[in-house]
């Protein structure tokens, strides 16, 4: 559409006091006015110069120069009878300008007509021209612009979102209202949808940290009509993720997983995210306190993680090691402690003290007790499919239920696995997008040095180079380190707190924008984008995926249950035909650890009979008791002697 | 003083204080022929009531420039605007505007060049006629009078207009109504005048239309003045005086002669009382100019813009 048929709605003005200048402009408009703060419209000069500009303050007054006089007029009673006339108003706009065309030379807006802006209007205003209509385009719909009854996509560039130009988003707003978590959820179907494929492939990270937020991904929501039709104009499908994994660690059973995703329809979907000592060991620094590891531990640490854990390595009394589980490396420190008693009480092994490889054994091994669940004993893990990950696929890692430790060793592991596989160009895909909420916690701007935070710091300033973007959210902004939040290009804000917009950080907003912030319905955010010289307010549709309340709601979760109950769920989730009575019948007499063991090979096999597969694994029944543990298995106590380590 | 005042009947006010005299009026009696009662008497108009929707407010502006002499004759400009303004709910909006530019000068003192090069200017030249000897005052002062009388055709344009195109709508004229009287539609024309430059009545009927309390109004009388067109009017208090002035809201309302007018007196007496909001301070005549007439000023100074 063309200045010619988009309807006048206004007119600039300047004064001396309130002139116009190439950045901000005033114009007024009729009483009754279709636009409002946040709507975009253009000024035509007669010139052949175009302007277009967001509106970003109103002001409405009338002729009455001092309210003394509105008090005279009623004579004092506010309830008198409204006056016959109606005092002259005027709706005055402030204009800040988005784009001037031509750009040189930059001169003050012209005092020209002002029009609403069109679906074009709105696409060269956001220079969304650059992007949209290239080839192949990197447009990514994020929501759509609407005002004055009229609707216009409106694009983030994926050069700007996922890199390399600069990447990162970052999702601010009060918990309950600002819908962060539905506006990530249909950006990452919108990114999905949209990446171009000669970009590479690009899959996403979601950390599950708080109640059943991202549970339900890949369950169907009820959308409505609205809905329908956004999707449909942002040429995104309305259907929930096809391509998903999740994994939950377990609890501290080792059978029941630690979800809320634990409905009996849905269960079997979720993987268990189980780590050994080899996941954790590069990894143990997040665990262990800072103060205890000093030099002498931290060279005992290398030592195990370079020597030791996963080669064949013989100690200095005839013993040889395979050390691979937590089990293992009990077993081995027993060795070490021992070889030094009957050896006349050496205090020094391989160049360690005694001390230093008593206390490293201590908070080694107190990391499966920590971690229950997530840390296993025993040899075997599963973890995320490193190496084999999908384009367009979704890995949700649910740490809601994890102790903050526990999410500070997943956060860091996965993401430092990424990095290492993108390096490597071996991950499966060529972009991550990791998505974690609760910013304020894992990255806060004060507070002690964590490695996550740290880790967080470097996804953001080096992340984009190697394709790992992240997508952070949290309630204050103000409160998450700034050069987390400082290097994510695209910025959305949600329903923003008072208190929080009162801070320096928000000071470049307009008072009537912070106040549209400040009461933004649900669905509806503020969007700054490289590309946009203002921030762009729009409405997104919701998500195609089943939200958490509703899907907790529509698959509640399930209690604990016993052992062999556990046991008997989970393979009848591979296999309907298996029955309870079956398997409790197998397992009878077995070693927890043996049948945990058992489960989880059959889980990594996906055999077409699991019973089978998982009878075979469980090998012949010997005759132990079960949950005894055999002599030189299991975590027994040591031997008492002095340790000023001991926990 | 306040004591003296009230020691013998007195009311003390607050007056502004003035450096010198007003001007001398220039007419400052006529007569009057009471018609509502046998005396004039002080009448409660009652709760205010708007005027009827669709009521048309209507006033007139005037600017004249200098542009230039020949010799020391005056090459003077006029620009004269009128508009009526009608209420809808409550909003007011122009339905009829009159516009005018032109030249006033004193034909006969100019050559016949001179006539023709101003009439190719492409504006109507219009006669002073000042007088035989020139007086840069008076010459001025002869073309202002033209240009009043221009402003007044304009107001009776729209006016017209107004009348025409709403047959049944009343129409409040600022001022004297004037030429308004013998348009069609005449008895629906109301003037406010706020002036009182000339006295009608006196004696204890004087007194009793200049102390009139708030919310009251005279009776009816007839306006006799030497030259122009009887009317009919009464006084009305739209604020009370009291500490003030004895003119501080008083206006006078006029009305074309009919035998309607006095039973109407009353129900026009209202609506001038509803008028009194919204006010149309900061204007020093706020007591006195009601909010519509004030609009229909501001509407045409915006719309004659910086003219000249």
């Amino acid at each position: 559409m063309t200045a010619d048929t988009a309807p006048v709605i206004g007119r600039v003005v300047a004064t001396e006091q309130l002139p116009a200048g190439p950045h901000q402009f005033h114009f007024w408009t009729a009483t009754h006015t279709s636009i409002g703060i946040g709507a975009i419209v253009r000024v035509d000069a007669p010139d052949g110069r175009v302007v277009y500009a967001v509106v970003i303050d109103g002001r409405a007054y009338s002729d009455l120069v001092s309210p003394l006089h509105d008090v005279l007029a009623a004579e004092g009673d506010p309830a008198v009878t409204a006056p016959p006339t109606r005092r002259t108003e005027i709706r005055l706009w402030t204009g800040a300008v988005l784009r001037q065309i031509p750009e040189e030379p930059l001169q003050p807006v012209p005092l020209a007509e002002v029009r609403e802006a069109t679906a074009a209007d709105v696409e060269i205003a956001l220079r969304m021209d650059a992007y949209v209509r290239a080839t192949p385009s990197t447009a990514i719909p994020v929501g759509m612009y609407t005002a004055a009854g009229m609707r216009a996509p409106i694009y983030l560039d994926a050069d700007f979102l996922l890199g390399p130009e600069s990447a990162h988003l970052n999702i601010n707003g009060v918990s309950g209202l600002a819908t962060k978590t539905s506006a990530v959820t249909f950006l990452l179907q919108s990114v999905f949808a949209h990446f171009p494929a000669s970009k590479g492939r690009i899959a996403a990270v979601c950390f599950n940290v708080k109640g059943p937020d991202l549970a339900f991904l890949d369950q169907p929501a009820d959308l409505d009509d609205d809905d329908r039709a956004m999707y449909a104009a942002l040429r995104v499908p309305a259907e929930p993720f096809g391509r998903l994994r999740y994994f939950a660690p377990l609890k501290a059973d080792g059978v029941n997983l630690n979800t809320l995703r634990s409905h009996e329809d849905l269960a079997a979907s979720v993987e268990p995210l189980i780590w050994g000592l080899r996941e954790v060991l590069d990894y143990s620094e997040v665990l262990l306190n800072r103060d205890d590891i000093d030099a002498k531990a931290d060279a005992f640490l290398d030592f195990l993680a370079d020597r030791v854990v996963g080669k064949r390595f013989d100690d200095d009394w005839g013993g040889r090691h395979l050390v691979e589980s937590f089990t293992a490396l009990e077993r081995l420190f027993r060795a070490i402690f021992d070889g030094l008693e009957t050896t006349g009480g050496r205090d020094m092994w391989r160049t360690h003290h005694i001390a230093t490889i008593r206390k490293v054994r201590n908070r080694l091994l107190n990391i499966s007790t920590r971690c229950k669940g997530l840390v296993t004993d025993d040899e075997g893990a599963h973890d995320l499919p490193f190496g084999a990950f999908e384009d367009r696929s979704v890995y949700v890692v649910d740490v809601a239920g994890v102790d903050p430790l526990g999410q500070d060793l997943v956060f860091t592991r996965v993401v430092s696995k990424l990095r290492e596989h993108l390096e490597r160009g071996d991950l499966g895909v060529e972009h991550v997008i990791v998505f974690v909420d609760e910013l304020n916690k894992y990255a806060p701007g004060d507070g002690p040095d964590t490695y996550v935070r740290r880790m967080l710091l470097d996804i953001s300033e080096r992340g984009r180079y190697l394709g790992l973007v992240l997508f952070g959210a949290q309630q204050f902004r103000s409160q998450v380190h700034r050069r987390v939040v400082g290097n994510a290009s695209t910025t959305v804000y949600g329903r923003m707190d008072m208190d929080e917009l009162a801070m320096p950080g928000y000071a470049v907003l307009s008072p009537a924008t912070k106040i549209k912030l400040a009461t933004l319905p649900k669905g509806e955010l503020m969007v700054r984008h490289p590309h946009f010289t203002q921030p762009i307010f729009l409405k997104f549709p919701r998500p195609a995926s089943l939200a958490g309340r509703q899907g907790i709601e529509q698959f509640p979760p399930v209690a604990d249950v016993p052992f062999d109950d556990a046991i008997a769920r989970q393979l009848s989730a591979m296999d309907r035909r298996i029955v309870r009575a079956r398997v409790v019948d197998l397992i009878a007499g077995r070693r927890e650890d043996e049948v945990r063991a058992a489960l989880l090979a059959t889980r990594r096999a996906k055999p077409s009979d699991p019973l089978a597969y998982f009878r075979a694994r469980l090998g012949a029944v010997i005759a132990t008791t079960r949950g005894d543990a055999p002599d030189g298995d299991g975590l027994r106590s040591l031997k008492p002697v002095e340790d000023p380590y001991a926990p | 003083m306040r004591e003296a005042l009230a020691r013998a009947g007195g009311v003390a006010a607050r007056g502004a204080v003035e450096q010198r005299a007003r001007e001398p009026v220039a007419h400052p009696f006529a007569s009057a022929r009471v018609l509502e009662g046998a005396r004039m008497a002080a009448l409660p108009v009652g709760d205010a009531h708007p005027a009827p929707d669709g009521s048309g407010f209507v006033d007139g502006i005037q600017r004249l420039v200098v542009d230039g002499h020949y010799g020391l004759v005056p090459v003077i400009r006029g620009h004269v605007a009128a508009a009526v303004l009608e209420r809808v709910d409550g909003v007011l909006s122009a339905v009829a505007t009159e516009f005018e530019e032109f030249l006033v000068v004193p034909v006969r003192r100019l050559s016949a060049p001179q006539h023709t090069a101003l009439e190719q200017v492409g504006l109507a030249v219009y006669d002073s006629d000042p007088g035989a000897r020139p007086h840069p005052i008076v010459d001025r002062y002869a073309a202002l009078q033209v240009i009043e009388r221009r402003r007044e055709r304009a107001e009776l344009a729209a006016a017209g207009a107004f009348l025409r195109a709403r047959p049944g709508g009343w129409l409040f004229r600022d001022g004297s109504i004037g030429g308004l009287a013998a348009l069609p539609g005449g008895d629906r024309v109301v003037g406010l005048v706020k002036s009182h430059e000339t006295q009608f009545l006196d004696g204890e009927d004087l007194v009793v239309a200049l102390t009139l309390p708030e919310g009251c109004r005279s009776g009816v009388f007839e306006r006799i003045e030497e030259g122009r067109r009887p009317m009919l009017t009464w006084y009305l208090r739209l604020w009370p005086w009291s500490e003030l002035d004895l003119l501080h809201g008083l206006m006078r309302v006029e009305r074309c002669p009919g035998d309607h007018v006095i039973a109407e007196a009353g129900d026009v007496s209202r609506w001038l009382l509803a008028e009194r909001t919204p006010i149309s301070a900061p204007d020093a005549r706020w007591d006195r100019l009601i909010y519509p007439i004030h609009e229909v000023e501001m509407y045409l100074r915006a719309r004659v813009g910086g003219w000249g």
